[in-house]
């Protein structure tokens, strides 16, 4: 996606959010011309087998792509990115910290029961409560009233600001301006629940047989790390532009397996390439091969508490002399684009930042790197110590890291790989000095980047903090006037990287493979494709 | 025998508990826990999620927690698919290794046991070095080679056969993983075979015998093949333990739901108790596989009785 083309999507859909809406126009609407297959099945890989499909227990990419489909909230998103809606017909802002959504009343539960308000209200409430322990209760609850207090067992979940007004009119009350509302229910965390059916099976609800659920598809078959299948949900309220009769997902985590069973016609659709396969596959399959970026970050972590790297000329310096264009375009070589900043193109609410010296010849920053490591009394031969998972892909790109460092500036790095969650325990206690790391947004908004580097954030494993900044952001998330929010943010944003608190990389890009026939694949900026978007062109 | 048998199923007993007791301090002392991610969860949200499945509690009370369950036939929740418990996993994933694993050792001991006997009655002649190199390639080229190779030409090349994937013991999806398996273990069982064969035939009362002007055949079967199927018993008990438990690479390779990933995903995750169930269930296997193989040695050798 073009910087342009992605700015307008993301500023369309908060131009969607900010003005309310009614009569959309639908997705999954199949273009004039093109014919559609009698069999309307897909079978797409989702790349490890979900945790639940309980929505307020789904965590990872696989679990939310499932229950994506099984489940609808207030609002969806189209394989644009745009915000669609979903159970509700359309939404309001009525003052600062008020949304009021108007639910259809033709939305309907797979055993053809009503999708009412109430429904949102047990759902959000099982969502925060701590019996639950749903490990996203924080990170999306904090934007409803008493959410955060309710999660850490300060307040009762009925205090939650959520409230049925009648049957189809739901009010929601933030503890302070959220503007991208409609973009975050959008997230099947906040989808509604089928209360009789949670009580009646417990844990079991959502197994075939006994899960009601109100999205596109209803489910069919689960069978353990082998394979979830779907079907059109015949009750959905927007059946007529539901095209896929039936959706098999498959939990291979292999890449090269995954190809496989792509190129034997057994897998519509290739989640991941594996390594260094990017130019390969994409001579080989040159209409298959899909690849945009999303809101998504690679970066390196610096501890801004380790005592080389608490000082801010050492963490530039191992930044400016990083040359991303050739990280980019020959070490991972699958179409990713530079970073500069902790903002990637395409975020909604803040402006991507950038230095002066990505402009400068290679040789300029070296000389003012070195010249910043002197002055910070760092002699060459000093060692650094960088930390990663153990991958291929990580690998290539920490010597190469290293390789820059060495040749650059004479420092000597250690390479240290280490199991994922060896690594992910040494990052979030801060135990290490340079670790990799990446960031792939929540909702899209600047403030799931924010969360990267800000002062005490849970996410923020460099540990830095700047004072300056953080005002600036309070300041920016209480101002219900959304230009200033932005300029607000850009402004901490700069001042921030400015600290250099990481090392920004690449902007991920999802390489793929997805079958020509394989209709409705779009740019979605958050890499999203529901089914009810998707549909089998005749082959 | 049937004392025997009970002595050794009572001796189970210990083994179990020091296996389960080691292994629960090892994964408890491995660092990263069930609930570190890449979002770290605040800590809030940590405090519930620990509190739900007792971890919260000290160390010593989780564990004797745990044994408790576990004496009621409980394996517990799982810390990672929420919605199924460490029973449901195990029990999905046991007939599957069970089918491909246990289905592979026995066509292989059949096919091994006969590729041996021929190639020692022929020694040294081309189908015996031709059973020989067979044996080399299956005993040199790791599973990932190999397995992918076969998918190359029988899924990819050929068509005839799916790449990968399972659906509900349906044959076609398990012709592949089973040659996999079985191709590995006949280079075992042939290369053992072939050589106590060649030293039985060797043997005094193999020469009386063919002194009497017995055939060939009733030779081979009758008198040679049961003490030479002596050294084949020994190694087909690891060879199947391996192929029910461990077969981590012919399970990734063809996206099976079988025990060996799930014990790797299971480690991998820390989910201490997918992973204590399947240490329970892998020391049962390995005990009674033993059992059987010491069993197995009293019927083929009259000098040994219990």
């Amino acid at each position: 996606m073009s910087h342009n083309k992605s700015l307008r999507v993301a500023a369309a859909a908060v131009a969607l959010a900010l003005a309310g809406t009614t009569g959309f126009a639908m997705a999954a609407q199949v273009p004039a011309g093109v014919k559609l297959a009698a069999k309307q099945e897909l079978t797409r890989n989702t790349g490890s087998e979900p945790e639940s499909l309980d929505p307020v227990l789904a965590e990872s990419v696989p679990a939310n792509t499932i229950t994506a489909d099984l489940f609808e909230g207030l609002t969806a998103t189209d394989s644009f990115g745009k915000v669609m809606p979903g159970v509700a017909e359309s939404w309001k802002q009525t003052s600062p910290t008020t949304w009021v959504f108007k639910l259809r009343k033709n939305a309907k539960w797979s055993d053809g029961s009503a999708v009412t308000a109430s429904d949102f209200v047990y759902g959000w409430q099982r969502f925060v409560e701590p019996k639950t322990a749903s490990p996203y209760a924080s990170t999306y609850g904090i934007f409803i009233q008493n959410g955060k207090e309710i999660t850490e067992g300060k307040k009762p979940a009925s205090s939650l600001g959520v409230k049925a007004v009648d049957k189809y009119t739901l009010e929601v009350q933030t503890p302070y301006p959220v503007p991208f509302m409609p973009s975050l229910v959008a997230n099947t965390q906040l989808a509604p629940l089928p209360k009789a059916t949670i009580d009646k099976f417990g844990k079991d609800w959502t197994k075939p047989g006994k899960m009601v659920s109100n999205g596109a598809f209803a489910l069919k078959d689960w069978q353990v790390n082998s394979k979830i299948v779907v079907e059109k949900n015949a009750q959905y309220w927007d059946l007529k532009n539901v095209q896929l009769a039936k959706i098999t997902y498959l939990p291979i985590e292999d890449h090269n397996a995954d190809v496989k069973l792509y190129e034997s016609g057994e897998n519509d659709w290739v989640l991941e390439l594996p390594s260094g396969t990017y130019d390969k596959y994409k001579a080989q399959y040159p209409k298959e091969i899909r690849n945009a970026p999303f809101l998504g970050l690679r970066y390196y972590s610096l501890n801004n508490k380790d005592p080389l790297l608490k000082d801010v000329r050492v963490r530039k310096a191992l930044s400016m002399v990083l040359d991303r264009d050739i990280l980019a375009k020959k070490v991972t070589a699958d179409g990713q684009s530079p970073a500069y900043s902790a903002i990637v193109t395409g975020t909604a609410g803040a402006d991507v930042t950038s230095y002066d010296w990505v402009k400068w010849p290679m040789a300029k920053r070296v000389e003012e790197a070195k010249k910043l490591l002197a002055e910070a009394g760092v002699k060459p031969g000093t060692k650094l110590k960088f930390a990663y998972n153990t991958s291929d892909y990580h690998k290539k790109m920490a010597i190469f890291a290293a390789s820059e460092w060495k040749s650059k500036l004479g420092l000597n790095t250690e390479l240290e790989s280490l199991e994922f969650k060896v690594l992910l325990k040494k990052r979030h206690d801060a135990d290490y000095q340079i670790a990799r790391n990446g960031w792939n947004a929540d909702y899209n908004d600047a403030t799931t980047f924010l969360a990267l580097v800000q002062c005490d954030n849970d996410q923020n494993d460099n540990k830095n903090c700047n004072a300056k900044a953080e005002a600036l952001i309070k300041q920016g998330s209480d101002t219900t006037d959304q230009a200033k929010r932005k300029q607000l943010f850009t402004q901490a944003v700069k001042m921030i990287m400015d600290d250099y608190p990481m090392i920004p990389l690449l902007q991920y890009t999802a390489p793929r493979l997805v079958k020509s026939y394989v209709g409705g694949y779009g740019k979605n900026p958050m890499d999203r494709y529901r089914g009810k978007d998707l549909y089998i062109i005749q082959h | 025998m049937w004392s025997y048998t009970f002595r050794r199923v009572l001796a189970t007993i210990p083994t179990l508990l020091a296996v389960i007791t080691v292994c629960y301090l090892l994964l408890h002392l491995t660092p990263g826990g069930p609930f570190d991610g890449e979002r770290k969860v605040s800590a809030a949200v940590l405090a519930n999620l620990q509190a739900k499945y007792h971890l919260d509690l000290p160390l010593w009370q989780q564990y004797l927690y745990y044994i408790k369950s576990l004496l009621q036939g409980d394996l517990g929740a799982s810390f990672r698919y929420a919605d199924w418990s460490v029973n449901d996993l195990v029990g999905k994933a046991l007939p599957v290794s069970a089918a491909i694993g246990g289905g592979a050792i026995v066509i292989s001991l059949f096919i091994g046991v006969a590729l041996g006997i021929v190639a020692a009655l022929r020694q040294n002649s081309l189908i015996d070095y031709l059973v020989m190199l067979l044996g080399n390639i299956g005993g040199a080229f790791p599973s990932f080679v190999l397995g992918p190779v076969l998918v190359m030409v029988f899924a990819i090349g050929l068509e005839w056969l799916p790449a990968g994937g399972w659906d509900d013991f349906a044959l076609r999806y398990m012709v592949l993983p089973m040659a996999l398996l079985v191709f590995i273990n006949i280079s075992t069982i042939g290369r053992v075979m072939r050589g106590s064969m060649i030293e039985v035939l060797g043997s005094n009362f193999i020469r009386t015998a063919r002194a009497k002007g017995l055939p060939m055949r009733t030779i081979v079967l009758r008198h040679a093949l049961k003490p030479a199927l002596m050294p084949v018993v020994s190694v087909i008990g690891p060879l199947a333990i391996s192929s029910i438990t461990a077969a981590v690479v012919t399970e990734t390779v063809f996206g099976l739901p079988g025990l060996g990933k799930l014990i790797v995903n299971g480690a991998a995750n820390r989910d201490y108790t997918l992973v204590l169930g399947l240490v329970v269930l892998v020391t049962v296997i390995t005990v009674v596989l033993n059992l059987l193989v010491d069993l197995a040695y009293a019927l083929l050798d009259p000098k040994i009785r219990y």
